[in-house]
């Protein structure tokens, strides 16, 4: 791909991620109807000039529910990045440090994890801890946490050789302090790429979970259950089903292109 | 050519799973179409034995229509004879005798008598009995056949409910030969007889051919199970199905009601909706609170708002279509004013917080919204709260844990709730528990009706309950088919009259042929057969890969297989005991007591301590014994089975759809790279990955199923329907989860394209002059299909469970959705051992292909590892 597209992608991405990230700021101090406010004679209205996205089938601004779901979307998978990262990277620095049994113990147990189908096991955790915003959390997280141990894993095994490595050794320094003072810095950049992949995937399996009823509950709006009470209503009013959808999929397109550009800009060759 | 290498063995694949599914089974000539009925609804019985399970849905296909009582409700409430053609009571009321209607045979020949009718009521009574109405006839001290046609029921205490209790579809008769088998094979004496059942989807009947009365008119009926309302909407519009039975969706019913081709029906349920109060503490045992929430509560809005209007309002707990109903929506009028008076009266003028738990029923959870915001206009907090099914009967209604909740009293006459002392809102009042027994001892009508307005007077004046609304009953049917009959008090479709006049049935998508429980030895075998055939491939693989490293090596995958496994089932069994809700009580519902409950509990096995249910479970796994699904009683095994022939070929012709779309796009965009063509694969690939597949599910029904009209909006006919009306279903869902699955498998292609561009070989074939398409074809993409078949082989697995949320789009009977709907029921056996069946064919397909590529290539095998 030329500079110029490499280019594009990571300035839409980031102008897309951007504009979601400050929708959900905003949506604390304002958005254009208070989203819990009902209207039963307002229900199901087409957008309109008064509500842009129209109304839901309790009378809702559709516009002002997007906005604060942007809140539980970023929060829900800026969390499970969190946990994901908080146990994974560990993890991932100890197996590449120490090799051995410890290593070939982490690396099996990360195989069992990849092998349980992810979304059946989210919603067995779920319905075990019951649905909401939290339990979502932990669910997408807990599948985050083989992704980031491996990716750790395996860009510290090479930094192991490096020269400043060796040098460390021999300077006396144990495998930890190695791994946190001269290995993690240099991961940040494949960190912060696979942080941004699992972010957007985090967006998407947010929505998937809530869509089935066992990420955050009413009356915190959420793009997922948004989806789910609308479909009810297609027939009705299709636009119900179309605001939030296409909430999901710019956000997650938005994460994927900044994503993408930043992987490009740290593969480039220095 | 090498696109063409690519298809070929996948075609294959599909041809040979197609076959070991058992698919191909031999056509046999169906009823003629105009004297067959598909009739939707949106419930599928669990089991088809009334009187071992409590579901509605039971009755609402086979009652009156398989098996029949003694008796029958009435439209009002009241009883008409039916297999008891009349009966007399004795002065006391503890004697009733009954004359029974002569000639009369069930389905498997046997003659009912009163020998039969004993033996019916014998087994509600006896003990350890399941029987969801067992308390109904705790009254009963023996039952004895006096002579063939005669059957006397003797009473312990007068029990003026006597009658209505043996109408209850618990209470039919059943043939003393085949009773054991009803939950899989129904045998009764009704109209027509159990033909199959094919799980997820539909049961069909058949005309009872030696029904002794007015034979039925129609030939075959089918009742198809269709959950989702968008579904069910589109079904009717398509004329997938004549008629539906308790339409679920009251947003679109009004649309059916303005179109000439349908016919419909408004009436009223059983079914009293009320906001539930936990009277056993806080400023709920204050009367003047709960009737100031009565004040809050506007009636009509909630009706409009969560109902779209449809439902009749309810001032007590009573339906308006008993001859003993009195309208007491007066009692408590929309007050806002009223309401804070009488908070600040009983000490809170300030207001107070309160739990709101809400079940996973559309009413409820519209109307949650609604009830929360009214009750904040008078000051009271709520925080809403979301359960599903099972959570809701462990923490609202056996725990009592929680302020108020929304549910629908189904049952019908059973006003007797408030008179239980354990019952979820804790009212059990002496003065109403007086009432309860005084109607209990009299059997005189008019003495009755006068108590059952004192019942709904007391309970009205207590407000005990907010009551909300009588939930309305929606059918729906096409013009041509007549003579349903929708009793509303059990909710039963009655249709032994349903006939089609003028036009011929619009739908005759289903045409089912093989009977599913007719034949479960032929399902099971294939699955044996499917698991053979992988087994002795693996075994070869095995004994190639040890000729050439060694058994050593082996070994040592073998073990690290087997350990994987092992710890699998662990974590799978342990995450499984920590979901909370009780599978006995699930299946047992509201009505039952503990002593039911706990003898359910130890006829499932769920007693016993974890450790060695653990360990039994996994012995069982050993013998491949995956155990028996509490919820539909037959093995796991069998369930995977069905459920695999929708799976396997979704997963199939979505990988299929994906590399059809997938292998141009990559090819453009490697050929291309960096040019306009590449930039456009790159943004569509883009948006595929970002589209959430659900979402497209959706769009897609929208536009070909409800717009356009080209296919249905969900279900799945069966293989047994035909090749192409089962792919036809297969197609949108087919396409959703290709979306993304094309644009992973689209870029890795190119990337791997690129990648063997630049490799040596290449550069010195293109020295040697080869053109660029030659070089792209010949040499990169043989190359590149190396990690492309390995993203294939790992979306193949991916796609076999993660169709879940797609398989509830489109309401397809397929292994994900199986693990789903087990978790809500707390079917736990299917949950533990499906989900350790997908990690085994995962580890095993990840084990099996890894040797395969360290047999054909030990240096790319060495490679990957690094």
């Amino acid at each position: 791909m030329s500079p110029w597209s490499r280019n594009m992608n990571l300035r839409a991405g980031a102008l897309l991620t951007l504009f979601f990230l400050i929708t959900a700021l905003l949506a604390y101090f304002w958005t254009p109807y208070d989203p819990r406010a009902l209207s039963i004679i307002e229900k199901l209205q087409p957008p309109n000039p008064h509500h842009w996205f129209g109304t839901d089938q309790l009378g809702r601004d559709v516009l002002s529910l997007i906005m604060v779901g942007a809140q539980t979307s970023v929060g829900v998978a800026s969390l499970s990045v969190i946990i994901g990262m908080c146990v994974g990277v560990p993890l991932g620095l100890l197996a590449a440090a120490r090799r051995g049994a410890i290593d070939e113990l982490l690396m099996r147990g990360n195989d069992v994890i990849f092998a349980f189908p992810a979304l059946l096991m989210a919603i067995l955790i779920t319905a075990a801890l019951g649905p909401g915003a939290v339990n979502a959390i932990v669910a997408i997280g807990i599948f985050n946490i083989p992704v980031f141990a491996r990716v750790t894993r395996a860009g510290a095994l090479p930094l192991w050789t490096r020269d400043y490595a060796l040098a460390a050794r021999v300077a006396g320094k144990g495998p930890m302090r190695i791994s946190s003072e001269h290995i993690l810095p240099n991961l940040l950049g494949v960190l912060a790429v696979q942080g941004t992949i699992q972010f957007s995937l985090g967006v998407i399996a947010e929505a998937g979970l809530a869509y089935v009823g066992l990420s955050a509950q009413p009356p915190t709006p959420s793009w997922g259950r948004m989806l789910n009470e609308a479909q009810t209503l297609t027939a009705l009013a299709p636009s119900l089903a179309f605001f939030p959808g296409c909430a999901v999929l710019l956000f997650v397109l938005g994460l994927n292109l900044l994503g993408e550009g930043l992987r490009r800009g740290a593969e480039r060759p220095t | 050519m090498n696109l063409k290498l690519d298809i070929a063995p996948s075609r294959l694949v599909l041809a040979v799973m197609l076959l070991c599914a058992g698919l191909l089974q031999p056509m046999v000539p169906s009823a003629s179409a105009a004297s067959r009925a598909i009739i939707g609804t949106q419930i599928e019985p669990p089991v088809l034995d009334p009187t071992a399970n409590p579901a509605a849905a039971i009755s609402e296909v086979l009652y009156d229509n398989v098996y029949e009582g003694l008796v029958q409700f009435a439209a009002d409430g009241g009883v008409l004879p039916k297999l008891a053609l009349a009966w007399e009571v004795s002065q006391d009321g503890l004697t009733y005798d009954f004359h029974l209607k002569g000639e009369v045979r069930f389905h498997d020949g046997t003659l009912f008598d009163a020998a039969a009718a004993k033996f019916s009521l014998d087994r509600i009574i006896a003990q350890g009995s399941l029987n969801p109405q067992r308390l109904r006839f705790r009254a009963v001290r023996a039952v004895l056949a006096l002579d063939p046609l005669t059957l006397r029921v003797l009473l312990k205490q007068r029990s003026g409910g006597m009658l209505q209790s043996l109408a209850f579809g618990s209470a039919v008769m059943v043939s003393p030969r085949s009773a054991a088998g009803n939950a899989l094979h129904p045998i009764g004496t009704g109209p027509f007889r159990f033909l199959r059942c094919r799980r997820g989807d539909s049961i069909t009947l058949e005309r009872n051919p030696d029904f002794q009365g007015v034979p039925a008119m129609l030939e075959q009926v089918t009742f198809k199970f269709i959950t989702d309302p968008t579904a069910a909407f589109a079904a009717l519009m398509a004329g997938d199905v004549d008629a539906y039975a308790n339409y679920p969706s009251p947003e679109s019913f009004a649309q059916f009601a303005a179109d000439s081709r349908f016919s419909v029906f408004t009436g009223t349920t059983e079914m009293e909706t009320v906001l539930g109060l936990n009277e056993r503490n806080g400023p709920l045992r204050n009367v003047l609170v709960r009737r100031a929430i009565s004040y809050a509560l506007d009636r009509r809005a909630i009706i409009d708002g969560a109902m779209f209007g449809y439902g009749t309002p309810i001032g007590s707990h009573f339906p308006p279509h008993n001859l003993a109903y009195i309208d007491l929506t007066g009692v408590y009028p929309h007050d806002v004013t009223k309401a804070k008076q009488l908070l600040a009266a009983a000490g809170f003028p300030d207001g107070f917080g309160l739990s709101l738990k809400l079940p996973p029923f559309s009413y409820a959870r519209r109307g949650g919204e609604i009830v929360a915001a009214q009750l904040a206009e008078v000051g009271i907090r709520v925080r809403i709260e979301n359960l599903e099914w099972a959570q809701w009967l462990d923490q609202v209604y056996t725990q009592h844990d929680f302020d108020m909740s929304i549910v629908g009293h189904a049952e019908p006459l059973d006003y007797d709730i408030y008179a239980r002392d354990d019952y979820y809102f804790g009212y059990a009042d002496p003065d109403f528990k007086a009432l309860i027994a005084a109607l209990d001892d009299s059997v005189e009508p008019d003495k009755r009706i006068e108590l059952l307005h004192q019942i709904q007077r007391k309970l009205a004046a207590d407000a005990v309950n907010g009551f909300l609304f009588q939930y309305p009953r929606l059918d729906i049917w096409n013009v041509h088919l007549q003579g349903i009959e929708f009793n509303n008090v059990l909710g039963v479709v009655n249709v032994s009259r349903a006939h089609f006049e003028g036009a011929a049935r619009a739908g005759g998508a289903l045409s089912g042929r093989s009977a599913e429980f007719g034949a479960p030895a032929s399902r099971w075998n294939s699955f044996r057969v499917t698991g053979l055939g992988v087994l002795a491939g693996s075994l070869v693989l095995l004994g190639l890969v040890a000729r050439r490293f060694g058994s050593a090596y082996v070994a040592q995958r073998m073990a690290v297989l087997v350990a994987t496994l092992v710890v699998a089932t662990a974590i799978v069994f342990t995450m499984v005991q920590i979901v909370p809700g009780d599978p006995a009580r699930y299946m047992l519902g509201l009505q039952a007591d503990a002593g039911t409950v706990a003898a359910l509990r130890q006829q499932l096995g769920l007693d016993a301590a974890p450790l060695h249910r653990y360990i039994s479970w996994i012995q069982g796994l050993l013998h491949a014994d995956f155990g028996l699904s509490y919820t539909y009683r037959v093995p796991v095994e069998a369930l995977v089975a069905e459920r695999l022939q929708v799976s396997v070929p979704l997963a199939v012709y979505s990988l299929l759809l994906s590399a059809a779309i997938a292998f141009p796009l990559g090819l453009i965009g490697a050929a291309w790279r960096g040019r306009a063509g590449d930039v456009i694969v790159g943004g569509i690939t883009q948006l595929g990955l970002a589209v959430p597949n659900f979402w497209l599910g959706m769009l897609l029904v929208l536009l070909f199923a409800i717009q356009l009209h080209w296919v249905s909006a969900g279900g799945f006919p069966g293989w047994d329907a035909g090749f192409w009306p089962a792919l036809k279903a297969l197609t949108l869902p087919a396409i959703a989860l290709a979306a993304p699955q094309a644009a992973i498998l689209a870029r890795v292609l190119r990337g791997a394209l690129i990648d063997t561009l630049h490799e040596d070989y290449i550069r010195t074939a293109r020295a040697k002059g080869a053109g660029a398409r030659r070089l792209l074809w010949r040499h990169a993409l043989p190359n590149a299909l190396v990690p492309v078949l390995t993203i294939v082989g790992m979306q193949f697995s991916f796609l076999l469970a993660g169709g879940v949320i797609i398989e509830n789009v489109f309401f397809l009977p397929g292994l994900g959705r199986l693990v789903f709907q087990a978790i809500v029921q707390r079917d736990l056996i299917v949950v533990q051992s499906v989900v350790v069946i997908l990690v085994a064919a995962v580890v095993t397909v990840s084990f099996l292909v890894d040797l395969g590529y360290a047999l054909i290539n030990p240096q790319l095998h060495r490679a990957r590892g690094a």
